[in-house]
């Protein structure tokens, strides 16, 4: 359970999903802590990205729901959604001919119309998701030109140029080597402690989302089995629990988060 | 970043999309002069400027006014419209290879146009829309799968193009040898003897669709990346596929009624004017001025073999095969087909 005193703006209240003939989550529920960096890890096919794609509307739920600011997140219109919570998709398609500046333009379509399709707010948030991002340099760069680093940090500026209290991704360190890795989750980590954006993510690496969230949760089948500090969750009983991986639990003798070293 | 702004409205403007714009514009007046002063009767530039300002004899006056013009304003139109067509539908599918007349919404027009035709001796309008609207759902019902998969619908369409098309001709193996030589070369787009009522139908169409299809090149261009993007920014991805899809079976249906099918015009507008103008968006306006430059090129040569009276749709076709090929090689050597 999260701990008492913290908002949750975004919640999973007993949530199913099925893909046909085969349950996915079951009755699951789920709060993402305001302003924390919340990590969501699992063996395989446990269902934790489909539970980030739910809690995006990206996937509908077959029972329960998924709550935003109380209310129904697929009963409010998507484009005032969009103006809360953003979404990275694992491995997301651009159409070809776009420049990076393009892709983080396209980041303000729920502030925009097509009447208004540009303003001052729009230019500034782009510049800021630019910087932060330090894509600065390459913005006039073709998106097919860019390392897979440099698109990725192009993907997560176009979703901070959206410019949302809520900051979801879906494996974002996929086809990332570990500098990049420890560089994007040091941004994220950052924007978290610089604006008080919640972010929830879906990661692979025990020893990095144990290092970089505040929180963390850990799903097998489909249902949650461990939530709350770091600290709490990476134990070698989780580990065997959820992974069945013999390990030992230490802590990392610089940072000490727990750092699992299997056995 | 520079944008055009009125008001509460302002749009950004790419700068290298804005001169493909204007340059096409002056390149669709160009071959609309060259077309209105060439032909069995060719008239001079001085002659032209006359005839246009009202000052001239009435044997050039009617060449011009009654019959030339008329066939070219019909071609521009026609020609925007399925360029149009073309460009959302192939952008809405991300594939350049869903246009309209390769998925059998144009096929779909043409042969509720000739049934309309058969049957009542008119209602061609109304028969264009209710064959390209049938053939739109029953390809996309075809294709589905619990979910639409772009490759399917493809290869369904062009099915259900080719049975159209031999439906088509099998109607027209029902009428008299007259009707029936007029009605095959309207199946291959033709412009010739257009008249007012023909420029009143097609301008008319495009002037009370101008609105909705501005309105959509927004959404359009965020619709292109993949659905969850779409849904992440915000667009209401179904209701826009709707309005999408019903605008551009509108568009065929006007194009098809003035001018018969003329094929590929919809299918190379989008891929050249997106090659022209390097926005990264759906280009709709360069895509509209795209296909009337070539609806209008095609009937210029056509009408350069004047005894045999060609219909356009040929030179359309010949235009438009090799860009298919090149599609096709492109496409597959990506993997993608």
């Amino acid at each position: 359970m999260v701990q008492d005193g913290t908002n949750c703006r975004l919640r999973a209240e007993a949530i199913s999903v099925a893909y046909p003939g085969r349950a996915v989550l079951e009755n699951l529920s789920l709060d993402i802590p305001d302003s924390k960096v919340t990590a969501i890890v699992g063996p395989n096919a446990c269902g934790k990205s489909t539970l980030l794609r739910a809690l995006a509307r990206l996937t509908p739920v077959t029972a329960g729901q998924v709550s935003l600011d109380g209310h129904p997140i697929d009963r409010q219109r998507s484009r005032v959604v969009a103006r809360q919570l953003a979404i990275l998709p694992q491995s997301p398609l651009a159409p070809e001919g776009l420049t990076v500046l393009d892709l983080v333009r396209r980041g303000r379509t729920p502030h925009q119309s097509a009447l208004r399709q540009w303003s001052r707010a729009d230019s500034e948030a782009v510049e800021r998701a630019l910087d932060l991002t330090g894509l600065n340099d390459m913005s006039s760069r073709m998106l097919a030109t860019l390392s897979g680093g440099q698109r990725q940090r192009a993907w997560i500026a176009m979703a901070l140029a959206q410019d949302t209290d809520l900051l979801l991704l879906d494996e974002p360190t996929t086809y990332l080597d570990l500098p990049h890795q420890i560089e994007l989750l040091a941004l994220v980590r950052q924007l978290n402690r610089d604006t008080g954006r919640t972010v929830a993510m879906v990661l692979h690496d025990i020893n990095l989302a144990a290092r970089f969230a505040d929180h963390m949760v850990a799903l097998k089948g489909g249902r949650v089995r461990y939530q709350g500090a770091p600290s709490e969750v990476v134990t070698a009983k989780m580990m065997q629990d959820i992974f069945a991986l013999p390990c030992t639990v230490i802590a990392d003798p610089i940072h000490g988060h727990p750092h699992v070293i299997p056995a | 970043m520079q944008a055009f702004q009125f008001g509460p409205v302002s749009i950004p403007l790419h700068r290298r999309a804005v001169t493909m714009v204007l340059g096409l514009s002056f390149l669709v007046v160009l071959v609309a002069l060259a077309a209105l002063s060439l032909g069995s009767y060719p008239i001079d530039t001085a002659g032209l400027w006359q005839t246009l300002t009202g000052r001239a004899d009435p044997i050039p006056a009617m060449i011009v006014l009654d019959h030339r013009l008329p066939r070219i304003l019909t071609a521009i139109g026609a020609g925007a419209a399925l360029g149009l067509a073309g460009a959302m539908v192939q952008t809405m599918l991300r594939n350049p290879l869903a246009s309209p007349d390769i998925i059998g919404f144009t096929a779909g027009a043409n042969a509720g146009a000739l049934l309309a035709v058969l049957l009542t001796g008119g209602m061609i309008l109304t028969g264009a829309l209710t064959g390209g609207a049938l053939a739109a759902c029953a390809v996309i019902a075809l294709a589905w799968r619990g979910g639409l998969d772009t490759q399917r619908l493809i290869l369904v369409g062009i099915g259900a193009s080719l049975s159209l098309g031999a439906t088509a001709d099998l109607l027209l193996s029902f009428t008299d040898e007259n009707t029936a030589a007029d009605m095959a070369r309207w199946l291959t787009g033709t412009l010739h003897a257009r008249g007012p009522a023909d420029v009143a139908l097609i301008w008319g169409g495009l002037a009370l669709l101008a609105p909705a299809t501005a309105w959509l090149g927004f959404p359009l261009g965020r619709m292109a990346f993949s659905d969850d993007i779409g849904v992440g920014l915000g667009l209401p991805m179904t209701r826009l596929r709707l309005a999408v899809t019903g605008l551009a079976i509108i568009l065929v249906a006007l194009a098809v009624s003035v001018a018969g099918p003329l094929p590929f015009v919809a299918f190379v507008s989008g891929p050249i004017a997106r090659r022209l103008t390097r926005s990264g968006g759906p280009a709709l306006a360069a895509a509209a001025l795209t296909g009337a430059t070539v609806t209008l090129g095609a009937d210029l040569a056509a009408r350069a073999i004047p005894v045999v009276r060609l219909p356009a749709g040929v030179f359309t076709a010949m235009i438009g095969a090799p860009v298919l090929v090149w599609l096709l090689w492109i496409e597959a050597r990506k993997g993608r087909l």
